[in-house]
């Protein structure tokens, strides 16, 4: 039998924080479970039969293709983003989950490394999700459009770990809505997403290759057509390197919060 | 089982810009016993309990020490915490899971194999007297109940440390004693207790040495009944009403006796029942109360009675 005095190792103390927050969501499994489902099927009803009619083509390829391929990793970002601002604010502020959760044999950088793998899962869920609801649609390419799935979870791991950075700053929860509206809503639209980069000005162009949204819309929809090219090896590295910058900026100044 | 200290504070110092709440502290806690930590709010207690187990940091100064276990919390937190339970202040449970899943996740986090976990969450419920409660919603719990589930979720991984912070202020008396004699229950089995209270009744009833801090600094320190028996005289005549303190005053003998007054009340203590006797005398029945003293008194000598800013 395992000695209760040895302390668990790194792999068991991320699994268990994961599993605290898998237990927590899996709770209203209704509730949760069901927008990413339905949320892409009113996208589909809404730009895809209304716009699509006026759109045929982006990038040659149907209308409805171009958008597909990008939602999957939208909707991941909006679910980490919102899982890492007003989730874990609400934990730490109001619940005080960590306080409790930091009594147990695991470190602050455990916590928080533990809910970024959370909020990579919650991406690979979503974005699975629309996949799903794309392909029944045949709007997605297939089975290439199943590389979107670990795709959203590198989506959701980096905006899970850019919201905790997001968060460290943050003392009053509706402070989130200028994270939101100022940063991730032209994010939306501004990386590719429901437009090609190309009709950007030449001026905005730049500018939009510093969005990460760009990246993983980029690695996503390249994957699922199957363009494969250098550009996407550049697109994985960014979100990587993206990832772990914030994780470790993130860490570094939740600890201050939690270790007083 | 060694002698060797669980804890061990040497010369600790916390600052928070300013204010320092932790000024030089030094105390160490034999195994087995219970140690406490008494003073006002804002004195210090919470934040030597949280340097424990590293909720907090000290001052890095170079003749300061914490040890717990042996380790320092600042070098090996992880070996401290699987050999330590902690009951903080606020209750932290999780409301969106049930009695069973908080304490599960507690279990997995101790990397306890499932059954053994089952097992020992079944004991500890039966324990604490919450075994019907296993499968109720947090907020279906009383304050007593949610207190007594933190302290099971503290103790499922069989520590040898217990941490509590407060751990039944707010509480109703039942209750109270409840946790106090599972408490003594726990310290017979072996288990090394430290807590912090404002009670001075919980502190008499449960330590076996406390400390007394103010401002971040150790006032006074030792075996509550021998605290009482040599820090303070043995009786003490109250009056709640000072309109009568004139009348009293005159009556008493100054070398015998020693006075504290306030707007609205007086003590008077002093070594003998019988002359505090005497001077109450003729005094209208109700308006005062003759006893012996107690641990309170002896921490309002010791820390004063007026409030301070940080209250």
């Amino acid at each position: 039998m395992r000695d209760s005095n040895l302390p668990p190792t790194l792999g068991w103390r991320l699994f268990s924080v994961w599993y605290r927050h898998m237990r927590v969501y899996t709770r209203n499994l209704i509730s949760n479970g069901l927008p990413p489902f339905l949320e892409p099927v009113i996208f589909l009803l809404g730009v895809g039969l209304g716009l699509g009619r006026y759109i045929n083509q982006m990038e040659g390829v149907r209308y409805i293709v171009f958008l597909a391929t990008a939602l999957p990793i939208t909707s991941a970002m909006f679910t980490s983003a919102y899982e890492c601002t007003f989730g874990t604010f609400v934990r730490m502020e109001f619940q005080k989950s960590y306080d409790g959760l930091i009594a147990a044999p695991v470190t602050v950088q455990d916590i928080f490394v533990g809910e970024i793998l959370w909020a990579g899962t919650k991406g690979l869920f979503f974005s699975a999700c629309v996949v799903l609801v794309m392909s029944l649609f045949g709007a997605i390419p297939m089975p290439t459009g199943l590389f979107a799935v670990p795709v959203g979870f590198l989506t959701g791991a980096m905006f899970g770990a850019l919201s905790l950075v997001v968060t460290s700053f943050v003392r009053n929860i509706n402070h989130f809505n200028f994270y939101f509206t100022g940063l991730l809503s032209p994010m939306f639209f501004f990386s590719g997403t429901i437009f090609p980069l190309d009709s950007l000005p030449r001026a905005l162009r730049p500018v939009a290759e510093l969005l990460p949204l760009t990246h993983a819309v980029r690695l996503a929809r390249g994957t699922a057509m199957f363009h494969l090219s250098w550009i996407l090896l550049v697109d994985l590295a960014f979100l990587v390197v993206v990832t772990t910058v914030a994780a470790t900026v993130a860490i570094r100044r939740l600890r201050g919060r939690i270790v007083v | 089982m060694s002698d060797e200290p669980v804890i061990v504070f040497e010369n600790v110092h916390k600052s928070y810009r300013k204010v320092k709440a932790v000024d030089g502290i030094s105390f160490d806690v034999p195994p087995g016993i219970c140690f406490g930590l008494l003073g006002r709010n804002g004195a210090g207690k919470s934040t030597i309990m949280r340097i424990l187990y590293r909720k907090a940091e000290r001052d890095r100064l170079p003749k300061s020490r914490v040890s717990v276990f042996g380790f320092d919390p600042e070098e090996d937190e992880l070996a401290i915490k699987c050999r330590s339970g902690v009951v903080p202040q606020d209750d932290n449970l999780d409301d969106e899971l049930n009695v069973r899943q908080n304490l599960l996740i507690f279990a997995q986090l101790y990397g306890m194999p499932r059954q053994r976990a089952d097992a020992r969450i079944a004991e500890l419920l039966e324990f604490m007297e919450l075994h019907e409660k296993a499968d109720a919603a947090i907020r279906e719990l009383s304050g007593g109940m949610k207190r007594r589930l933190v302290i099971v979720r503290a103790l499922l991984n069989e520590p040898r440390l217990l941490i509590l912070d407060e751990p039944t202020t707010g509480l109703d008396p039942q209750v109270r004693h409840t946790i106090w004699e599972k408490l003594r229950q726990l310290k017979r089995g072996g288990l090394t207790i430290m807590l912090t209270t404002h009670y001075m009744e919980e502190a008499f009833q449960l330590c076996d040495d406390v400390l007394i801090v103010e401002s971040g600094k150790a006032v006074l320190r030792g075996n509550p009944k021998l605290l009482v028996e040599r820090s303070i005289e043995p009786y003490v005549l109250e009056l709640t009403d000072a309109k009568l303190a004139p009348q009293v005053l005159a009556k008493v003998d100054q070398g015998q006796a020693r006075v504290e007054k306030s707007n609205e009340s007086v003590r008077v203590y002093g070594g003998a029942y019988e002359s505090l006797r005497s001077v109450a005398d003729g005094l209208p029945p109700g308006d005062y109360h003759l006893r012996p003293s107690t641990l309170e008194d002896v921490f309002l000598k010791a820390t004063g009675r007026r409030l301070d800013a940080r209250q």
